[in-house]
């Protein structure tokens, strides 16, 4: 079992080992084959040449694994090899263990498959078409998903509107950028299997895998090593399902490392969404009336994506009283790899389109941005249009602080080419669709003797610092020192349940199940404790009259939330943070370059619980937000993707990220562990918007399609500049 | 007939009969059992599997096992134990330079070599670090934690 200690040291002394750092005795090690068409009939798979290889021990097809069609949400659509046929470049057709790199690689390349490409599709609005290609036969206009949600009369409301501002949106195929690549090792004995694995949902892993192999819940036990970044791609991953297949046939552990082209071209990178939007206002600046048309890229099965497009479809309504909104979504399959989660998936995408519209607007008004956005934001108290009770808002202040920060009154007068841009977050912490069966936390907490203290929790950290938050929260009940606790979490076998981190929620949730832990322990140890001694002597004689020599204690949280009815409404998650950015750019009218100068930040996360870590968060977002608007793009092109390397695909250095400033405003939210809310997804939700704000303010001209290149920024002026040319 | 390649490895003279052109960073990873040092890409773009070679910091994935035949090759755990990795550990705590740690054995050798350069006071700790990508931090507590470190140590 994995040991979380809340300690940095190990990590920073090259001490803290990860899936690809483990040895299993025996251990092989698995590749796969991938389809070179983005879609085709396998006519033939030739595996002898590969078998005759000395060290070769298990060679897969499609045919040799179990035929359940499965998946991790409602749509089931995956298979653990593919058979018949591939439906994208890197769909897998066969794999092999081999007890060594050499054997391996020498049998990968020995696999014989003959192919019939077959018409392929890469565009969701055509995908849509009747006359398109059937990617799923069965699945009607390739769509897994269609949503529509409308409250109120927005066509009233546009109609009678003072101003109506109408737009397309596009955003851009992120890959999450992860430094450790995708690995796993699988192996079986006879409890069943056990994956070690880095997903930081292991739970709702567990069940698709025991729905894959046909195995009973108790048969599949995955043990997560520390996890080397994921930002939403480690969810439920078909490496782990094949690298499982092959120790089954080799009866052997198996340990496949994916390498970093492989990594970049079988991607789930954030969902790429087009936005059209409609935003009406009365001659005041009060908003009436928002209408929007999402279209999303699903890519050839359904990871995480209808998640992503109902995010996208109506989050942003409980930012704003839109006063009417109306949403239709459509997630389209593709013949391209699969979409997943990023770091506020859905919300960052619609929050790029509808941050963008209001500073047209406030242009058009003659209002400052920062004000008409104050004129109406949410406030506390509030139900929101989609059902969702605003327990704690610091929207204003957070307004109030970044303007202070950055010094908006300078906006007025920057030099030529400066910019400066503001935007707007909301999220959840937590969010009850989820897992309609339970959505709360379970922890258990321990104390000995020696005051030293222990937690074990069923939620997952992915170095966002989850076990120095369940510390701090343990050490505030307890009344001891964080670095007396060690935070255990990672393995579904030995841990408490829990749902896993996604949708913000391991502080407030998890966390929520540690506090309660920890106040059932004390109340455990209340008829041992003399007054207000330590609690530790209370731990030892507790020991002393029951047997052994600590106390424990569990607990279950269940937040007070509601599921949401069939039509969305409800109040889906304990409590909500916000943001408020201001980003300044400096735009090279000469190459379209654009730097960021200056970023600050405020943000309502109620009582922050760990500072240093919280303020890492808020960079590190900061800094995904500024490679995803500036430079990143996994560029695919008939299916292929042109830049699988970090070479080619530029994530963001030191030199890209600016000095940043960030202000807490700490009011106690009623809801969360001593007044805490979520952070770290809240802090890239309005990034893009800010900085692509800012360049339209120092350019004057607004780019809608993401990223905002030196080549699209160069163009945009060039159009401006032939427009403003008298013909 | 194969070439044998010896190596000072963490002050231990290592004796190589594979094959030559093989990347040190497998060597060091699965033969030396020295995991601190992280394969994140294999092509010398993220630094994740920064070493230090005759003390100048190198890319350990880029390097055939031949290329340091007779040199010295320091990983992140032998320089763990220095006092000026110390120093810079504890700084890296205070100013939040570590998340998911991936990427943090590669970037604490970079600034490690930068500390231990003559010209340390010259070069910022930006330009020590270009060749290293950190995907969670911002870089920004990683900065600060380096001049931290660099004013602890009186450099």
């Amino acid at each position: 079992m994995i040991d979380f200690r809340s300690d940095e040291r190990a990590k920073l002394s090259g001490a803290t080992r990860y899936v690809a750092d483990l040895q299993l005795d025996g251990m092989l090690v698995g590749g796969v084959v991938r389809s070179p068409h983005p879609h085709a009939r396998i006519v033939r798979i030739d595996t002898s040449r590969a078998l005759a290889i000395p060290g070769v021990r298990a060679v897969l097809t499609g045919a040799d694994v179990p035929q359940v069609v499965f998946g991790p949400t409602a749509v089931k659509d995956w298979n653990i090899l593919a058979r018949e046929r591939a439906i994208m470049i890197g769909d897998e057709i066969v794999a092999i263990a081999a007890t060594d790199r050499r054997a391996l690689a020498a049998a990968l390349a020995a696999i014989e498959v003959e192919y019939e490409p077959l018409p392929a599709i890469f565009d969701p609005e055509l995908a849509m078409r009747e006359d398109a290609p059937a990617i799923h036969p069965g699945t009607e206009r390739n769509r897994p998903l269609h949503v529509k949600v409308e409250r109120g009369d927005v066509d009233a409301a546009l109609a009678g509107a003072h101003l109506v501002v109408s737009r397309r949106y596009t955003t851009n195929r992120i890959y999450q950028g992860y430094l450790e690549p995708n690995a796993v090792i699988a192996r079986w004995d006879d409890g069943g299997l056990t994956l070690f694995a880095p997903s930081h949902i292991p739970t709702r892993a567990r069940e698709t895998y025991a729905a894959a192999f046909e195995l009973p819940l108790e048969q599949v036990r995955i043990v997560v090593p520390p996890i080397g970044g994921s930002f939403g791609g480690k969810y439920v991953l078909k490496i782990h399902l094949i690298a499982a297949a092959l120790a089954r046939a080799a009866a052997a552990p198996v340990k496949i490392v994916q390498d970093r082209t492989d990594d970049m071209e079988a991607a789930h990178p954030r969902v790429p969404i087009v936005t059209e939007i409609r935003i009406g206002v009365d001659a005041e600046g009060n908003f009436v009336g928002k209408d929007v048309v999402v279209y999303a890229d699903a890519g050839s099965r359904v990871y995480w994506s209808p998640n992503v497009v109902q995010t996208a479809c109506t989050r942003p309504d409980n930012l704003y009283d839109f006063g009417a909104v109306r949403a239709e979504g459509h997630l389209v399959y593709t013949n391209q790899s699969p979409t997943t989660c990023m770091r506020g998936f859905g919300n960052a995408e619609a929050l790029f389109a509808v941050e963008n519209v209001i500073d047209e607007i406030a242009e058009q008004l003659g209002i400052d941005p920062a004000e008409l956005r104050r004129k109406n934001v949410v406030r506390p108290g509030e139900t929101t249009i989609h059902g969702w009770r605003i327990s704690s808002c610091e929207l204003d202040a957070c307004i109030s602080e970044v303007q202070r920060l950055s010094r908006w009154e300078r906006r007025a007068s920057l030099p030529r080419w400066r910019g400066m841009g503001i935007a707007l977050a909301n999220h959840v912490s937590g969010f009850r669709p989820i897992d309609p069966r339970f959505e709360g936390s379970n922890a258990v907490a321990r104390i000995d003797a020696d005051g030293n203290v222990e937690i074990e929790t069923g939620e997952i950290d992915l170095g966002q610092g989850l076990p120095g938050a369940y510390a701090a929260l343990a050490a505030r009940v307890l009344g001891v020192e964080t670095e007396r606790v060690v935070v255990r979490s990672g393995d579904t076998g030995l841990m408490p349940y829990g749902i896993g981190t996604l949708a913000s929620r391991a502080t407030v949730i998890g966390g929520g199940a540690v506090v309660q832990a920890c106040e059932a322990l004390l109340a455990l140890l209340a008829p041992y404790r003399d007054g207000d001694a330590p609690i530790a002597r209370a731990a030892g004689a507790y020991g002393a009259a029951n047997g052994g020599n600590r106390a424990e204690a569990s607990a279950r949280y269940t937040p007070d939330t509601e599921m949401p009815d069939k039509r969305g409404y409800g109040n889906a998650s304990p409590n909500y943070p916000f943001a408020a950015h201001v980003a300044e750019v400096e735009v090279d009218p000469l190459t379209g370059k654009v730097r960021v100068v200056g970023y600050w930040a405020a943000h309502d996360s109620g009582t922050i619980v760990n500072p240093v870590g919280a303020r890492s968060q808020v960079i590190g977002a900061i800094a995904q937000g500024i490679g995803w608007v500036l430079m990143e793009d996994l560029l695919v092109g008939g299916g292929r993707v042109a830049n699988p390397s970090m070479m080619d695909y530029r994530l963001p250095g030191s030199d890209d990220v600016p000095p940043v400033e960030i202000a807490f405003v700490e009011t106690p939210d009623p809801n969360g562990p001593f007044g805490a809310k979520s952070l770290s997804e809240c802090a890239i939700d309005p990034v893009a918007a800010a900085v692509s704000n800012a360049i339209a303010h120092a350019i004057g001209v607004r780019g809608c399609d993401l990223p905002l290149t030196p080549e699209r920024v160069w163009t945009l002026l060039a159009s401006a500049r032939s427009a403003a040319v008298p013909a | 007939m194969t070439d044998v390649v010896e190596v000072q490895v963490n002050g231990e003279r290592v004796r190589w009969d594979g094959d030559p052109a093989a990347p040190l960073l497998d060597v060091l990873r699965e033969t030396l059992a020295l995991t601190g040092t992280k394969l994140g890409c294999g092509t010398g773009e993220c630094g994740a599997c920064s070493i230090v070679v005759d003390g100048v910091p190198q890319l350990a994935c880029l390097l055939p096992v031949a290329a340091v035949a007779g040199r010295s090759v320091r990983t992140v755990e032998d320089l763990a134990r220095t006092p000026e990795f110390a120093a810079l550990r504890e700084a890296m705590v205070v100013n939040g330079g570590t998340q998911c740690g991936f990427c943090t054995p590669g970037v604490m050798v970079a600034l490690w070599s930068w500390l231990e350069a003559p010209d340390a006071t010259e070069r910022s700790a930006a330009e020590a670090l270009k060749n290293n990508l950190c995907r969670c931090t911002g870089y920004r507590g990683i900065l600060d934690a380096a001049e931290a470190a660099r004013r602890a140590l009186g450099r």
